[in-house]
């Protein structure tokens, strides 16, 4: 998956390095944005109420 | 000539392509690994991301709440879900522990801060002042609530009054109060309670479904209060969801507010 993904980043090794850590924070970013903020009201962990 | 030149010894094995074995493999550990990653992710986010943006809406709630006492709009008879009601300050909790107090414990209530059981006493009322708080993330304004030790002052302001609580004797600490941990300054007015409320002890730990906790009368839902009483809940263990802890206080001084006055539980540090 991550050979894949290498293998198709257009450009030099060093513009690959800065494609490489732009794809990484996108993806937290989404998870970070969207993804946990969605799923947090869903899980068990968090729940301070009684009843 | 040396051996590390060698083309067959010293490279790696060529690529094999459409080896799909390999691939498989290969793509399942990289998978796994990344979902490590993502689960770290969000323990990360549950624990520090969620405090940035919480901080940001508890200051202009506080704002908000400022700007309408400073307005004399403050006393409302019903405050609407989400709207700030008071403001809590726990000196054992250091003199910068000060959260504004939400109506509601909706989760995006309680994202900005503590949240007021809807349909529970006002604060200062004969009843229970209900209030739940994040422990973890969210500002976690009730992080250290196991921390808190029997008399240990809790001050609600509101737009006319500010209310010290403190919080009960602790299981175990009933005997013997008065000569022992009672007769301490700063427990004046604090003490077991009479009659219904024997059984109300400042700290206990609940399952979720214990809802009584929060009752007029806690643990006894049908009975008339008589006391004025505040109780926190929060989760318990920490980062779990499998009990709450549950402080219980008791109102010992109330006052009208009075310009640039402040309780002495605040401006001692007791």
């Amino acid at each position: 998956m991550y050979s894949w993904i290498w293998r198709h980043l257009p450009g030099s090794r060093a513009v690959k390095l800065l494609e490489a850590l732009l794809l990484v924070a996108a993806v937290a970013a989404l998870l970070m944005l969207v993804a946990f903020p969605w799923l947090e009201p869903r899980l068990p962990f968090n729940d301070v109420t009684a009843g | 000539m040396s051996h590390v030149l060698s083309p067959v010894r010293g490279s790696p094995p060529p690529r094999r392509r459409g080896d799909p074995m390999r691939t498989t493999v290969r793509g399942l550990g990289e998978l796994l690994l990344t979902a490590g990653l993502v689960v770290l992710l969000f323990v990360f986010y549950e624990a520090y991301v969620t405090d940035w943006s919480s901080a940001e809406k508890q200051r202009q709630a506080t704002a908000k709440l400022d700007d309408t006492w400073s307005n004399g709009r403050g006393v409302v008879d019903r405050p609407v879900k989400g709207a700030g009601i008071a403001k809590m300050y726990v000196p054992a909790f250091g003199p910068d522990f000060v959260f504004t107090v939400l109506e509601g414990t909706d989760p995006d209530v309680l994202a900005v801060g503590p949240g007021h059981y809807q349909g529970t006493a006002s604060p200062g009322q004969v009843g229970n002042f209900g209030v739940a708080g994040h422990r973890v993330g969210k500002g976690s304004p009730f992080n250290s609530l196991d921390l808190l030790a029997s008399c240990d002052a809790i001050v609600i302001e509101t737009a006319d009054h500010w209310y010290v609580y403190r919080v009960l004797p602790l299981r175990g600490e009933s005997d013997g109060w008065a000569a022992g941990k009672g007769a301490q300054p700063q427990c004046r007015g604090v003490g077991p309670l009479p009659g219904h409320y024997a059984d109300v002890v400042g700290k206990t730990i609940v399952l979720p479904n214990q809802v009584d906790v929060i009752a007029p009368v806690p643990g006894q839902p049908r009975r008339t209060p008589v006391s004025r009483l505040i109780t926190l809940t929060t989760c318990n263990p920490q980062f779990s969801a499998r009990e709450r802890l549950i402080v219980h206080g008791v109102l010992v001084t109330s006052s009208p507010k009075a310009d640039g006055q402040r309780p002495v539980e605040l401006t001692a540090g007791a």
